[in-house]
């Protein structure tokens, strides 16, 4: 497999067996992995060490995955670039909309294919596969 | 020295009246309404104006606020007056009901079998994370039963996520026998194995 | 334990509180988890985590008790001490209006090291702090502790952090090992009685510019943490900041406060009102 050039990702989503999984999925290609558990920690961590990508949830306790959006869009350049893949299980259009107008760069529905997960964080990242 | 010693607080006087705390709540400024919804709750007959405060506000701190002494209420009329923003388009909505709702696990043997076999498969979903704030034997028997008849991946998998925190072995059986229906999908593959993992050890060690 | 079991327990302080237990720190966490189930009479693992879980008599806060350092001292965390004064004050300053002291809040205060923390490090290293009126305000829900506060006298120990000089101007010594703040800045800081999660208790104290809230919230269960930092956001000024201990995270406790990054510290901080309030 290429080597993800140590690029950055935030994984936030409340439940540890998701975290784990994209973790195992994305740190076997080579990318380094942070965790947070809601909105508020994935900010408290962003704003003390960059990322490359997050990838959020949105059902999540605090601070929901839609609600971190808007915050992370509010804060100053680079952060508020940082490029957002949403994965859900909600497949509505609805959710879709609100996704991409808190803010998301992309929204795949869960459970997700550990294949297609490094496949569009790779794109995210700009990281050549 | 120019530091001077503190006088008394500058607390600004503010209604205490049912009445008065109504008024503020429906027309006061974010500040007020927010100190007036947290008031409120410490009167009787709050949860009426409090859950129909939260159906039209857009502050999110005064909902939080209001999410909060609903659930420090915990009557039933209040987990009564949450469970239908379980459905709320929005997510700050039913994850704010959600958190309230887990807050008081007295309300929760009544309402969650209903809301575990609920047809919409994303309140089966959030209702598995409720199951989180019982008692590991309670949550285990209904997690279980899930796990025995769901057939959308990721209500399983939320399922599966509160039984690797707190299963006890007599999920195993039925653990073994889910993860041969989902064997298809990935994800589950990997969160059968790990919960069975998880469990097992326990159950291993355990006199 | 096994490794699994160190899993499950890990995954539950993470959730609970944000701290995160690594390979590393697995000794440290079996030697506190063998002394609790000893002290609880504990039998298996699965046990004990079923009454860490419960929290039923209150087991979470032992537990993570062992995991953070609870002396106080003078100058702890300095980082945010800095912050106040570089970051902060200037901040609250663009929003005060004339005439208008800033007041500062450490609670809990414990023994007092830390409001008077405050006091000295503004004198010294906050060089508009003779250009404004400045409130300093101590509370606990110990009284003992507060009288201790009040009293000022301090050991070899709670000193450590203290440069030799600092120690020389603002304190007398009374023994080898005793040290006596000098009296006007005992009485610079008005200290008081205040249990966090009491509403009435803790409006009657008014609305701060800063609040120091360091290494109590984690301890608190959900409810009363939750109760706590509701009442901590209506004693902030609008765009009034809270400064929590390092190892705790507003990401377990609630989320009406915006997270900010300045170059000492992360501290959090009550949004300013649009228009109204």
């Amino acid at each position: 497999m290429a080597e993800a050039g140590r690029a950055r990702i935030l994984v936030v989503d409340d439940a540890g067996l998701v975290r784990l999984y994209y973790r195992q999925a994305l740190e076997a290609v080579g990318f380094a992995v942070e965790e947070a558990l809601n909105g508020v920690e994935a900010l408290e961590k962003l704003l003390r060490a960059p990322a490359d990508l997050v990838i959020v949830d949105v059902n999540m306790p605090l601070m929901d995955g839609i609600t971190f959006l808007r915050a992370l869009r509010r804060q100053p350049l680079p952060l508020a670039a940082l490029p957002a893949l949403v994965t859900s299980t909600e497949a509505g259009a609805g959710d879709v909309a609100a996704a991409r107008a808190a803010g998301a760069n992309l929204y795949l529905v869960k459970p997700l294919e550990p294949a297609a997960l490094v496949l569009h964080a790779r794109l995210l990242c700009g990281v050549p596969a | 020295m120019p530091l001077i010693r503190a006088r008394a607080g500058e607390a600004a006087a503010l209604p205490a009246d049912r009445a008065s705390l109504i008024a503020a709540l429906e027309g006061g400024s974010a500040g007020e309404r927010l100190h007036a919804a947290r008031a409120l709750a410490a009167l009787p007959g709050a949860v009426a104006p409090l859950s129909a405060a939260l159906h039209v506000e857009a502050e999110p701190a005064v909902r939080e606020v209001i999410f909060t002494a609903l659930a420090r209420l915990g009557c039933e009329e209040a987990a009564d007056a949450l469970l239908p923003l379980l459905r709320a388009r929005q997510a700050s909505l039913r994850n704010g009901a959600l958190a309230a709702l887990a807050a008081m696990p007295g309300r929760l043997p009544a309402r969650l079998p209903a809301l575990l076999a609920d047809p919409d498969a994303d309140i089966r979903l959030l209702a598995c994370e409720l199951a989180r704030a019982l008692p590991a034997p309670e949550a285990t028997t209904l997690l279980c039963a899930v796990v025995e008849r769901e057939s959308e991946p990721n209500v399983c998998a939320a399922a599966l996520d509160v039984l690797t925190e707190l299963g006890g072995p007599q999920a195993l059986p039925v653990l073994e026998r889910g993860a041969r229906r989902f064997d298809a999908t990935p994800f589950l593959r990997f969160a059968f194995e790990v919960a069975i993992r998880r469990i097992r050890a326990s159950a291993d060690t355990d006199p | 334990m096994t490794d699994e079991d160190f899993r499950r327990l890990c995954d539950f302080l993470y959730r609970r509180s944000g701290m995160v237990f690594t390979e590393a720190k697995r000794y440290f966490v079996e030697r506190r988890l063998a002394e609790r189930m000893r002290v609880t009479g504990a039998t298996s693992f699965a046990s004990y985590f079923a009454r860490l879980r419960s929290d039923q008599p209150g087991e979470v806060e032992p537990f993570i008790n062992a995991f953070t350092v609870n002396e106080t001292y003078f100058f702890r965390e300095e980082h945010q001490l800095q912050c106040l004064s570089t970051d902060l004050l200037p901040a609250r300053l663009m929003e005060r209006p004339a005439g208008r002291p800033l007041r500062i809040w450490s609670v809990p205060c414990s023994t007092g090291e830390e409001p008077y923390s405050i006091a000295i490090w503004l004198l010294e290293h906050w060089p508009q702090v003779d250009a404004y009126e400045i409130e300093i305000v101590g509370s606990d829900i110990d009284t003992r502790a507060l009288e201790a506060a009040r009293a000022g006298l301090f050991g070899r120990r709670a000193l450590m952090r203290l440069p030799e000089a600092l120690i020389g101007k603002y304190f007398e010594p009374v023994d080898d090992e005793h040290w006596r703040l000098i009296a006007d800045l005992r009485q610079s800081i008005h200290f008081s009685t205040v249990n966090l999660v009491d509403l009435a208790q803790t409006r009657a104290h008014g609305r701060f510019d800063v609040i120091f809230c360091r290494n109590v919230l984690i301890y608190f269960d959900e409810a009363s943490r939750r109760m706590a930092a509701e009442n901590l956001y209506e004693n902030l000024l609008p765009g009034g900041f809270i400064c929590l201990g390092h190892s705790e995270s507003m990401s377990r406790i609630s989320p009406l406060f915006e997270v900010r990054r300045f170059a000492d510290a992360i501290i959090y901080q009550r949004p300013g009102e649009r228009g109204d309030g």
